[in-house]
């Protein structure tokens, strides 16, 4: 094993690399070579050529999923496996262009041609983010894993409540309301938008609070949505030394949550992002499976 | 107000007990304070949480008291009106609103969450932290994206194909047809009916027939007679073989010279003898020297050109005289004055630019060459006509002066020599037969002069009157088709000058051919690779539908 750390990308010494590259490079000197009298078109024998070369591809490219699932290691390591996938797949690009010769129309070929492109433009944002991310999610989570992370912000949530219990019953409802609106992940798009809510709701419920504490002197701020803010408001308006001395070490606790929260939150949407493109890449292929059928059929329906 | 409180307490084993209270108020207070109606110790609870009020009809009026609100059925809320059955979870106790029974205004009843009923609570409503816990998916998009395009992209195209109907509909909406399969443009002369692929593919999963085309182009002529020669690449040639559309104008119509040079090769081997064709692979570097439809005429006189490669001493009979060295120096003298002639003064292309027009007596050679017999006479001329007119218009001048007097020849009877005035009596039957017997011989020996020593023989080779017919002039044929089987332009070879092909200038004598051979078309053309001549293949000269004999269709 080389001290260098071996990717997807150098498995192998880059073998599929060389093999996709020696693909593309015979594929290419095919199609100099060929030159058709009626040009080149999918329609010639290099055309059939091609054009079968690159439906097998996609089949197999395809049967990755089918390997990814399995566990038996048939056929190489899934490292393996994913790296010719990259490497070939890339080359399909190439393959498919000759294949159709460069003629384009608004078709079912071309369409197919251009789910195919999707598919591994797509594919691209996805080798991308799996030499990205991971280095990223190790980095934000500072040797922690999600779950201690999420023990932790539970452990500061009952630390602030019992202190704020000793400062004033309006501070501790402050507080109980902002755990309940710390929110962790959710949706799609809160996923990726890495937004953790902690304290989002507050602003909303400032019409209901006022009507309801008839006593508030405080002033609204416009920043004052926020808890901390919420308290520096109470800390302005007069309170003793001891009360004075907590309320910091309630602000200190809910900064600290605030961190990790904001953490687990990036910690979320990198993970989003690391699957996302598969929701995209996978459905596109299997409609590029039936547009690849509908292609190969109807060429030979009306041949 | 009476409400009933009753506890539910848990013991070991599963085992409840319960234990009830009665709370008398109008409202049920919840929260960590000792002055709760219903208190609780847990620090996620506030000191006045809660508050909840009967009302009329077994209702109940859940009020949170501060500001982050309370979970009723679930659902965080700051106020809601509920009926009996109405959870309440506030800091890990759950309060459920029951029917009030008999005697008691309103009733609740308490229990404590366990620790694992309180995670299980706190999973249920954790939001999902991974893709794969949300709505999203791929195997539904996947299936869905496969059906749909399987279905719109071939299945509804191909099950219109079979049924009529289903297309008709199909091209009244928005779905994709067969159209939708077409892989690149239609050459014009097609698109008209282009939007009905079956009218070039009538059956599925086989390749365009011949009699698709050939339902439109009936009269296209045949290439050769596959019966005649036994060559399998002709009778297998598909109209597809060489058109092919949908390829633009590069596949509609194929040119490349391999396509003809594969089969002419070694033709007289390969057929039996059936063809004598010689090889032609590349005009530049293998094709056989051009053959000449040389003029002839057989016994009826019929024009029956003699197709022949030319040698060094093959002639063109025409049948003219000719001197084109003559003709063409500069500064001629003619009866209108100097005058300078040029091919094209005699050598017109025709209409369509390939060949050139006849050689017209009238409008090029006359203004020289009159035809003048008579010096008496000198603005009259017999026409340029068959012989039989000449003699007859001869015949019928001289008969004139003859009866009309004042003929000025010593060798004709007196009274044809006098001139007649008015009054004068008319001749006698006598002297008529004698001035008509004079006008016959005058003719006879004018035409005799006109056909052999003057005016015809100049230019045409005269056959005296022998004893059953009169002169005979020899058949003329200048301007023609002269190449076989290729198709020369002079439209197309504008460019050039008429020296650059035609040694006409040097020429004496019209039976010298000047019709060039293969190497002078060389010096320009070259096969299909060109070089740095023009890149020439088959079809620029020959065609391939050439038989005059031969339809396709009935092939």
């Amino acid at each position: 094993m080389s001290a260098r750390h071996e990717s997807i990308l150098n498995h192998a010494r880059s073998r599929y690399f060389w093999v996709a590259l020696a693909l593309s490079l015979a594929s290419i000197v095919a199609y100099v070579w060929h030159a058709p009298d009626v040009g080149p078109n999918g329609g010639t024998w290099l055309g059939y050529t091609l054009g079968t070369i690159a439906a097998l591809l996609i089949v197999w490219l395809m049967l990755f999923g089918v390997r990814k699932r399995s566990y038996s290691g048939a056929g190489g390591t899934l490292r393996g496996w994913l790296s010719a996938h990259v490497y070939l797949g890339t080359s399909l690009i190439l393959i498919a262009l000759l294949h159709c010769g460069f003629q384009f129309g608004w078709n079912l070929h071309t369409f197919c041609l251009v789910l195919m492109l999707v598919v591994i433009f797509s594919g691209f944002f996805g080798v991308y983010s799996y030499l990205r991310y991971p280095t990223l999610m190790t980095r934000n989570r500072e040797s922690a894993t999600r779950a201690a992370m999420l023990e932790e912000i539970g452990e500061l949530d009952q630390n602030a409540l019992a202190l704020a219990d000793g400062i004033d019953p309006k501070i501790h409802a402050i507080v109980l309301r902002s755990i309940q609106n710390t929110r962790l992940g959710g949706g799609v798009f809160s996923q990726l938008s890495a937004r953790d809510d902690s304290d989002a709701a507050l602003a909303s419920v400032r019409a209901a609070i006022a009507a309801r504490e008839t006593q508030a002197k405080a002033t609204t701020n416009p920043q004052s949505g926020q808890t901390i803010f919420a308290m520096v408001d109470f800390l302005a308006s007069g309170a003793n030394d001891r009360q004075t001395e907590a309320l910091r070490k309630l602000i200190d606790l809910l900064s600290q949550k605030k961190a990790i929260a904001t953490r687990v939150a990036r910690d979320i949407q990198y993970q989003a992002v690391m699957e996302i493109w598969l929701y995209v890449h996978v459905p596109l292929s299997f409609g590029l499976l039936a547009a690849l059928i509908g292609h190969v059929v109807s060429v030979f329906f009306y041949w | 107000m009476r409400w009933l409180i009753r506890r539910v307490l848990k013991q070991g084993k599963g085992a409840v007990s319960y234990e009830e209270d009665v709370h008398f108020g109008d409202t049920l207070t919840i929260g960590r304070a000792a002055d709760q109606a219903i208190f609780l110790s847990d620090l996620r609870a506030a000191l006045n949480h809660a508050r909840v009020s009967a009302e009329s009809g077994g209702r109940y009026k859940v009020e949170s008291l501060i500001l982050a609100g309370i979970r009723v059925n679930g659902q965080l809320t700051y106020g809601i009106d509920v009926g009996p059955g109405a959870t309440i979870e506030i800091a890990g106790t759950r309060l459920v609103l029951l029917d009030p029974p008999r005697d008691f205004d309103a009733a609740v009843e308490i229990s404590t969450l366990d620790k694992t009923e309180q995670a299980a609570e706190k999973a249920k409503r954790s939001k999902p932290t991974t893709l794969s816990q949300t709505w999203i998916g791929k195997r539904v998009p996947s299936w869905l994206l496969f059906a749909t395009i399987l279905a719109l992209g071939l299945v509804l195209p191909a099950l219109s194909h079979f049924s009529a109907p289903l297309a008709k509909l199909l091209a009244h909406s928005p779905l994709p047809t067969t159209r939708s399969w077409n892989p690149g443009p239609l050459d014009a002369a097609h698109r008209f009916f282009g939007d009905d692929c079956k009218q070039c593919h009538p059956r599925a999963f086989l390749t365009v027939r011949d009699e698709s085309c050939l339902a439109c182009h009936s009269t296209i002529a045949a290439h050769a007679d596959p019966g005649a020669f036994n060559l399998p690449a002709l009778g297998e040639a598909r109209c597809a073989s060489c058109h092919q559309d949908h390829l633009g104008p590069a596949g509609m119509v194929r040119t490349d010279q391999r396509l003809c040079g594969d089969c002419h090769t070694n033709l007289p081997a390969r057929t039996q003898n059936a063809s004598r064709l010689g090889d032609a692979t590349d005009f530049g570097t293998n094709h056989p020297p051009f053959r000449v439809r040389l003029p002839a005429w057989d016994a009826n006189g019929a024009f029956a050109p003699q197709v022949a490669v030319p040698a060094a001493g093959t002639r063109e009979n025409s049948g003219l005289k000719f001197n084109h060295e003559k003709h063409l120096k500069p500064d001629l003298n003619t009866p209108k004055g100097k005058q300078t002639l040029v091919c094209a003064s005699c050598h017109k292309p025709d209409a369509g630019g390939l060949a050139m027009k006849p050689i017209a007596f009238e409008t090029m050679c006359h203004d020289c060459h009159t035809l003048g017999f008579d010096t008496f006479a000198p603005d009259r001329e017999v026409p340029h006509a068959k012989v039989a007119e000449v003699s007859f218009m001869l015949d019928e001048f001289y008969a004139r002066r003859a009866l009309e007097g004042g003929v000025e020849d010593r060798e004709a009877p007196g009274f044809v020599q006098t001139r007649r005035r008015p009054g004068d009596p008319p001749l006698s039957r006598q002297e008529q037969t004698e001035a008509l017997a004079w006008a016959r011989d005058k003719a006879r020996k004018v035409a005799d002069s006109v056909f052999t020593g003057r005016a015809c023989v100049t230019c045409h080779t005269v056959t005296p009157p022998a004893a059953d017919r009169g002169y005979r002039i020899a058949p003329v044929r200048v301007a023609g088709v002269w190449y076989d089987t290729a198709r020369f332009s002079h439209n197309k070879h504008e460019t050039m000058s008429c020296k650059d092909c035609h040694a006409a200038a040097t020429s004496p004598v019209a039976s010298d051919l000047l019709i060039p051979d293969i190497a002078n078309c060389r010096q320009c053309h070259a096969g299909a690779r060109g070089g740095g001549k023009v890149a020439s293949t088959c079809i620029d000269c020959h065609a391939y539908h050439q038989s005059t004999t031969l339809k396709l269709k009935t092939l």
